[in-house]
């Protein structure tokens, strides 16, 4: 039955690679697994085409309904992690239909399925579904969508890579037991870039209990990755962070000159729109060849863009990550990076947007935004070259996704406590449920959660007589359903021109702070702000491109890698030796050569702390060199523990290489207490209670776990009814119900996750025993330039001014006080 | 720690409790305490713990032992809403109303309470907005009224500060303007809405225990 694939493939010109028959044999073979290789590389027949092969051997059988076409029930269900992916793999997954298996029928559902569909899909599913996450959850909380799974063989989970390591990844593990209890001998197959752990990958993937047998398979050697830099014109002595950005735009068009066609990544939604507009401004005639992608875009705009980069018609496309992914762009032959990666993973993702064939090379250019990040390219590209890659930590013990499991199930065929219990279980994310937790998150969709006490008047679930869970209400039910998922965004609203046209989607807050005439750039326009009506943002064109308030979204900074932060500093550790390899290096050298001589240069096995008075007050500048997130609990943590030596305010700024803090009297220096590994896990509790991280963890914790809804239309009274902010949970839960787990669950996110603990825990066993260089620079350091702009911007931020300073009087007033 | 403001010719001490207290008149002034919000909450599938109920009436009796209360005015939304009038919650206001049998109450309705009924027989009058005592109009909304100086609710308002760390708190907060002011919610489970004050407004902030000025630079 392989040869009806390879002569497909040969019907082609093509013949299959030795991976994709490996997959087919092992699928044929009744095993699960997982397969990894650079984007482009054929994972997709890999996994596609074993079912189909199985299909011929089993006679090619089709069921028939009375008075219908015959067709071939459910076999194949297709996750993946983005929506707008879907339409594309199902044209992928289409092609060989034809000539292989014309009775299969594709289909998709996502949140973008029109209802009329969906209500066709709970009659009858199609062959192969195509579905995310949330939408395959949603099936499940509907009985009738189980009967029709009944022959389903395989699920494939595409992009797996993106999905592991969050609360998405759990929610489909705990879909994946959901169906396995169902079809035990089901399949599962996920298709993931390569990753540093891939055993735990594909042990995350099947759980524990899996019935069949699997396997890594490793898709074909990964394509050649060319990694180079645009270096700056003129080496600035201070890199201000975020902006050589605009002395980059020409090299960069220069680069895009000669490209067919390309795409420029960013790292933000407000970068591309920078980018998108300073490229316009020094090449106007390419107005119309070039146009700009982010998530935030109206979802015709974007298809519009993807298809005319699919087709050749763009010569550049301004993109976040929302072009990292799956869709094939073969025509595109250029790719370029702005300002860090972040990561060596992403870097090579990005990397194999261009070529995006078997065997071609990738290439990808590098523009730094501040001179700085020059490290960061020379250390990324150590890493490419030493093939190394980033793991992704599996979520452990989600409660707040298990509460909304619970309540998916009950609705679905309903549960009994024991068999439900056994079933998540075998997930590698509950593996290690304890009782007490068991029984608490029982507890808290059954009678409103233990320590409170049963309510008479709450019934999520009830139990019924025979001993299963069930939802009895319908206004329960059909809430749950709209609110299932664990993305949590900050609220969003749409922004329309007068006459209706939809352009994107902004934070609300950012609206909430207009005023009528302000002006703000979305999809590359200048918009000016009318009013809000209808839970829509009405603008019209701006008149002049002048703007009075920027960045629509409060985007959230990605961290650099461990992997990537130890590259930087061994290259730092180079350069305190004088060594400096590679263009990148030298073009430094000038910058470097300021920070040896005003300051230091930390070798490897040194911490660098400088102390810097200018009329603020008195920084104390710390490099870890350990990307943000360490950073921002180290600060909390070192300032925490300085603050016991004597009264003091600190005011902390944190970027990827270090962080400050600034206090009007000079901050007692105490090594061996800051970087201390004793008392870590109190002292950092202790600083977390300080700020308000637990606090802002708890927002996703409360809306996953079904506490606060996202705003759903027409709901009228009993939504109004229902306001109340996460904040208020977290203060009422905090008063009167301190053992609540889902506030545990809050401090335990905002520690290994967010702060992730154990890097930091690592970075600080590595700071204790290094080293501590002390300096005392004439001034603000090359090092430090970033994080003291940093801040200042931060401050003194444009529109809200006046607030800002309102506020920070009174909090002045109060410190003093 | 309390503090004292003049407004409208006459003097109101604020607590950090979050009420009001109109001395000349005896009255204190307790605005939005919304009673019966969890358990509205519980009764639709959301937990919420107990407890936010009795702990607002014990702040209450807390402030009724400092200051010789002759009257207490309700600047409406009571109770939050019909589905939150269970027995338990009802049974818990009149308790405490029973234990106070000297000082009279009134409520001043607000759009809650529309939706969610009075509460009759327990000895706690309910009007329509304005309640007019000269110099003031009591109101749960704060719409200006040619009756007099507005004193009502409604909004929960907040006040953002930013301290050091880069750290953003929002307080609750008493909020007065030229021609009207607005108390702070008294309710724990209620939320606080942002305010925008303009130039010569004043607003007292509840900063742990203490009533604080922001004062204008």
């Amino acid at each position: 039955m392989i040869d009806a694939l390879a002569e497909w493939f040969t019907a082609r010109g093509w013949s299959p690679f030795p991976f994709q028959r490996e997959v087919w044999h092992a699928y044929l073979a009744g095993e699960s697994g997982l397969v990894h290789a650079a984007t482009g590389t054929g994972k997709t027949l890999a996994a596609w085409l074993g079912p189909i092969a199985e299909w011929i051997a089993e006679g090619r059988p089709v069921s028939s309904a009375p008075r219908r076409q015959s067709y071939v029930p459910l076999r194949v269900l297709w996750i993946t992690p983005l929506r707008a992916l879907a339409a594309d793999t199902a044209a992928a997954l289409q092609a060989p239909l034809a000539s292989l298996a014309p009775e299969w029928s594709i289909e998709t559902r996502t949140g973008d399925t029109s209802s009329a569909a969906r209500a066709r899909q709970s009659r009858r599913l199609p062959t192969a579904l195509l579905t995310t996450p949330e939408s395959l959850t949603i099936l499940l909380s509907r009985p009738e969508s189980l009967e029709l799974m009944r022959d389903l063989r395989l699920i494939v989970v595409d992009e797996w890579h993106e999905l592991m390591g969050t609360k998405r990844g759990v929610q489909t593990e705990l879909a994946l037991a959901r169906l396995r209890a169902i079809r035990p001998t089901l399949r599962t197959w996920g298709l993931s870039a390569t990753l540093g752990n891939l055993g735990e990958a594909l042990d995350t993937l099947l759980g524990t209990g899996a019935a069949t047998r699997s396997r890594i398979v490793k898709g074909e050697t990964p394509k050649q990755i060319t990694v180079d830099a645009l270096l700056p014109p003129v080496i600035e002595r201070f890199p201000w962070a975020g902006h050589l950005g605009r002395g980059m735009a020409e090299p960069v068009a220069a680069a895009l000159e000669h490209a067919e066609s390309s795409i420029v990544f960013t790292n933000t939604r407000r970068q591309t729109e920078e980018w998108y507009r300073s490229l316009l401004d020094i090449r106007p005639d390419w107005a119309g060849l070039i146009a700009l992608h982010h998530g935030s875009l109206d979802r015709s705009t974007r298809e519009w863009v993807e298809q005319a980069l699919r087709d050749g018609r763009l010569k550049c496309v301004v993109a976040t990550s929302s072009l990292d992914l799956g869709v094939d762009f073969s025509p595109v032959d250029r790719v370029v990076q702005i300002g860090s990666s972040k990561s060596v993973g992403r870097l090579v993702q990005r990397a194999g947007r261009s070529g995006h064939r078997p065997g071609a090379e990738s290439r990808i250019t590098c523009a730094p935004t501040n001179v700085l990040e020059l490290i960061d390219l020379a250390a990324a590209r150590d890493a490419v070259e030493a093939d190394e890659v980033e793991s992704r930590r599996p979520v452990e013990r989600p409660l707040d996704v298990l509460v909304q499991h619970l309540v998916t199930v009950a609705l679905g065929t309903g549960f009994r406590a024991e068999d439900l219990r056994a079933e998540v279980q075998r997930t590698r994310a509950f593996a290690k449920l304890t009782d007490e937790e068991w029984q608490w998150a029982i507890e808290f969709v059954a009678s409103g959660g233990g320590a409170l006490g049963a309510y008479p008047e709450y019934a999520r679930v009830v139990r019924q007589e025979d001993g299963d869970y069930r939802v009895e209400s319908d206004t329960i039910a059909k809430r749950h359903r709209l609110s299932i998922g664990t993305i949590v965004s900050d609220g969003q609203i749409a922004v329309t021109y007068q006459r209706g046209k939809p352009i994107g989607m902004v934070d609300e807050v950012f609206i909430s702070r207009l005023k009528p005439g302000d002006r703000f750039t979305l999809a590359g326009k200048t918009l000016e702000f009318i009013r809000v009506r209808e839970m829509q943002a009405w603008v019209r064109r701006a008149s002049t491109s002048q703007v009075t308030v920027t960045s629509p979204w409060s985007g959230t900074r990605l961290p650099i890698s461990g992997a990537l932060a130890a590259r930087i500093r061994a290259r730092l550790d180079e350069a305190s030796r004088g060594v400096f390899r590679g263009p990148e290096m030298n073009a430094l050298k000038p910058v470097l050569a300021v920070q040896q001589r005003w300051s230091r240069i930390p070798a490897a096995d040194e911490v660098l702390i400088e102390r810097v008075r200018t009329r603020e007050g008195h920084h104390l500048y710390v490099y870890p060199f350990e990307g943000r997130l360490v950073h921002e609990g180290l600060a909390a943590l070192v300032a925490y523990r300085l603050s016991r030596f004597k009264p003091i305010s600190f005011s902390i700024a944190t970027n990827d290489y270090g962080f400050s803090l600034l206090s009007a009297e000079p901050a007692p220096i105490e090594a061996n207490v800051m970087f201390s590994v004793e008392d870590l896990a109190d002292d950092l509790l202790a600083a977390l209670n300080a700020t308000e991280m637990a606090r802002r963890q708890f927002r996703e914790i409360a809306r996953v776990a079904g506490l606060i809804f996202p705003g759903i239309p027409r709901s009228g009274k009993t939504a109004r009814q229902l306001q109340a902010s996460s904040n208020l949970f977290f203060d009422v839960f905090q008063k009167h119900d301190p053992g609540n787990l889902l506030v545990a669950q809050a401090y335990r996110e905002v520690m290994e996750r967010q702060l992730e603990s154990a890097r930091l825990a690592r970075t600080l066993e590595r700071l204790s025993r290094a080293r501590v260089a002390i300096t005392d620079p004439p001034r603000t350091t090359p090092f430090g330039f970033p994080l003291l702009v940093d801040r200042t911007r931060d401050r003194v931020s444009s529109e809200t001014l006046a607030d800002r300073v309102r506020r920070m009087q009174l909090a002045l007033e109060r410190a003093a006080g | 720690m309390s503090l004292e403001v003049q407004v409208a010719g006459e003097t109101l001490v604020l607590f950090p409790e979050r009420a009001a207290w109109w001395a000349a008149a005896r009255t204190l002034l307790v605005a939005d305490p919304h009673f019966g919000k969890a358990s509205t909450f519980r009764s639709l599938g959301i937990p919420v713990p107990r407890g936010t109920t009795s702990d607002a009436l014990e702040r209450l009796d807390a402030l009724l032992r400092r200051v010789d209360v002759r009257r207490i005015l309700f600047l409406g939304d009571f109770l939050h809403a019909r589905r939150g009038r269970s027995a338990r919650t009802l049974g818990a206001v009149a308790q405490w109303r029973a234990t106070h049998p000297g000082i009279a109450m009134t409520i001043v309705r607000g759009n809650h309470d529309r939706e969610a009924g009075d509460v009759p027989g327990v000895g706690i009058e309910a009007v329509d907005a304005p309640l007019v005592e000269t110099p003031f109009a009591f109101r749960h909304v704060p719409a200006t009224d040619e009756s007099g100086y507005v004193v009502a609710g409604h909004l929960h308002p907040g006040a953002d500060l930013v301290g050091a760390g880069r750290q953003h708190v929002r307080l609750s907060c008493f909020w007065f303007g030229s021609r009207s002011a607005v108390l702070p919610a008294f309710g724990d489970f209620t939320g606080l809405w942002p305010i925008t004050p303009d130039p010569g407004d004043r607003v007292f902030v509840i900063a742990g225990g203490e009533v604080v000025e922001r004062v204008a630079r």
